[in-house]
């Protein structure tokens, strides 16, 4: 996923409902671990923390990269949501 | 000249004009303050079969179209129904922590309509069923909390019941006033904004209801409660911030910013501005040619892309440089990260280098480039708006002062004569 992309999915309101990957960027350390996990949805910035696409994880490989990102977070910073 | 249409007992400040020192937690003068017993002559009497309150209240916040003037502009109807829907016992705030540092319309409305807010607050907790009103203000606004503990005093001693009103002081800091910092010190924790998933209902799962509503809104609630909204006047509240000092003006939506600014903006009279800055330090610069003509209406500034934000005006003299002014105010807006979000800590202290470098005249072409890259990846990834507001500012100003811009580029830097033109906390009055 390029940086442009990711950017793109920020600035839409997604209106399809279904399960989202979300970020607490309070809590985020910027580890980084989750964009090798989810190369899919995952994007680092210029400091090293993510950009996530939060578009709805219709694909199972999305899902799969989500939850491995959501659990191997050592800051428990991403959470699916919806 | 400006609001002389104002009709003064439908109106927060009628055509009268506060003037509060340049620095922050001044010291208003200009308007004098009502007490209880000349509030209520004016803008009548709070009484259960006079003032209306419960679930008309609301209707007629929303048929007035009230929305927060913290800076968000949140329709205020919807905001009460989610809070109230969330079931009673909750807890009513008023928001006088201003977050800009140019704004003085919470200390005007607090040192001279203070029963007029807080009969907006007492409304409120009737209507969401609230148990308890909280006004949170800055712990350094020596004469706007003189002016709170007093009206609180006054009602207690003619006996209204009001439930229980306290005053909570919050650090003199930028951040105090987003709603997510007063939620999370009410729940024990700092202050400091955190992210929600919600917004809509901003606090912790199972914790108390909050409302929280800004100076200006709850104010005008209390004018939509007292008065009714077919009597309502929509008018806007605005600083404008002179050299020496600052004005609070009302202002009716028929007034354009060229009437505003020429009889407001003492600096006037040594010329036109060449920019203003409005909404807030983190609002946007507009050109006088774009915004002269324009009417102070929330409405008509919306299709420009244009947002009445905290009500700030902020003319640029033609003698000033428009770079430098927002180098500087960048600088303050980093340095007032609440230091939680990487791209807030990070980002913006990155890109308010950047601007030390254009502003020096040694921005290369890879540097603007990544200033660019910077601020497009920063935007929306803040818990709350902080990082999206000083972004908004510094993009609007490269465009407006393109030509300082050029300038700058080319090693060298502009033949500005006036600098220092926002007033920052900390800085001599």
């Amino acid at each position: 996923m390029t940086r442009h992309h990711a950017h793109e999915a920020r600035q839409q309101v997604s209106d399809v409902a279904g399960p989202t990957l979300r970020i607490d960027p309070s809590v985020c350390d910027g580890v980084g671990i989750c964009a090798h996990l989810a190369p899919d949805l995952i994007a680092l910035d210029s400091w090293g923390y993510p950009i996530i696409d939060d578009h709805v994880l219709v694909r199972k490989r999305q899902q799969r990269q989500a939850n491995a990102a959501v659990s191997a977070c050592p800051k428990k910073a991403l959470f699916i949501s919806g | 000249m400006s609001g002389q249409n104002v009709v003064v007992d439908r109106s927060l400040l009628g055509s009268a004009i506060a003037h509060v020192p340049r620095a922050d937690s001044g010291h208003v003068s200009g308007i004098s303050r009502m007490d209880l017993t000349e509030h209520r002559s004016h803008f009548g009497r709070r009484h259960p079969s006079h003032s209306t309150s419960g679930a008309a209240l609301i209707d007629e916040l929303a048929a007035v179209g009230l929305t927060g003037r913290g800076g968000g502009h949140f329709p205020a109807a919807a905001k009460w129904r989610s809070v109230a829907a969330a079931g009673p016992g909750g807890l009513v705030v008023v928001n006088g922590a201003e977050g800009e540092p140019g704004s003085a319309k919470d200390a005007v409305l607090w040192q001279t309509r203070p029963h007029l807010i807080l009969d907006g607050v007492v409304c409120a907790m009737e209507t969401i069923g609230a148990r308890e009103g909280i006004v949170w203000l800055h712990q350094g606004a020596d004469s706007t909390i003189r002016s709170v503990r007093s009206a609180i005093a006054e009602r207690a001693a003619a006996g209204e019941t009001d439930g229980s009103l306290r005053v909570v002081l919050a650090p003199d800091r930028y951040l105090s006033g987003e709603a997510t910092s007063i939620i999370r010190t009410i729940e024990g924790g700092p202050t400091l904004p955190r992210f929600v998933l919600n917004p809509a209902q901003p606090w912790s799962d199972g914790g108390r209801p909050v409302l929280v509503n800004n100076t200006e809104t709850m104010a005008r609630a209390g004018l939509v409660a007292l008065r009714g909204a077919a009597q309502y006047v929509p008018t806007s509240l605005l600083t404008v911030i002179s050299r020496g000092h600052r004005s609070v003006v009302e202002v009716t939506a028929d007034q354009t910013f060229g009437m505003v600014v020429a009889a407001h903006w003492s600096d006037f009279t040594a010329g036109v501005p060449q920019a203003i800055l409005l909404g807030g330090y983190g609002g946007s610069w507009v050109s006088w040619t774009d915004i002269r003509e324009m009417r102070i209406d929330p409405a008509a500034l919306k299709p420009a892309g244009l947002s009445l934000g905290a009500g700030l005006v902020g003319p640029l003299p033609s003698t000033a440089c428009g770079i430098e002014e927002s180098t500087r105010l960048v600088n303050y807006l980093a340095g007032q990260s609440a230091r939680q979000c990487g791209p807030c800590v990070f980002g913006l202290a990155d890109v308010a280098k950047l601007c030390d470098d254009l502003t020096a005249g040694a921005l290369t072409s890879t540097g603007r480039k990544r200033l660019v890259r910077f601020m497009d990846e920063i935007a929306g990834r803040g818990a709350c708006r902080h990082p999206d507001g000083a972004i908004r500012m510094v993009t609007s100003a490269l465009h407006v002062f393109g030509a300082d811009v050029a300038k700058h580029r080319r090693g060298r830097t502009c033949n500005a004569k006036v600098f220092g033109v926002m007033p920052l906390p900390g800085e001599q009055s």
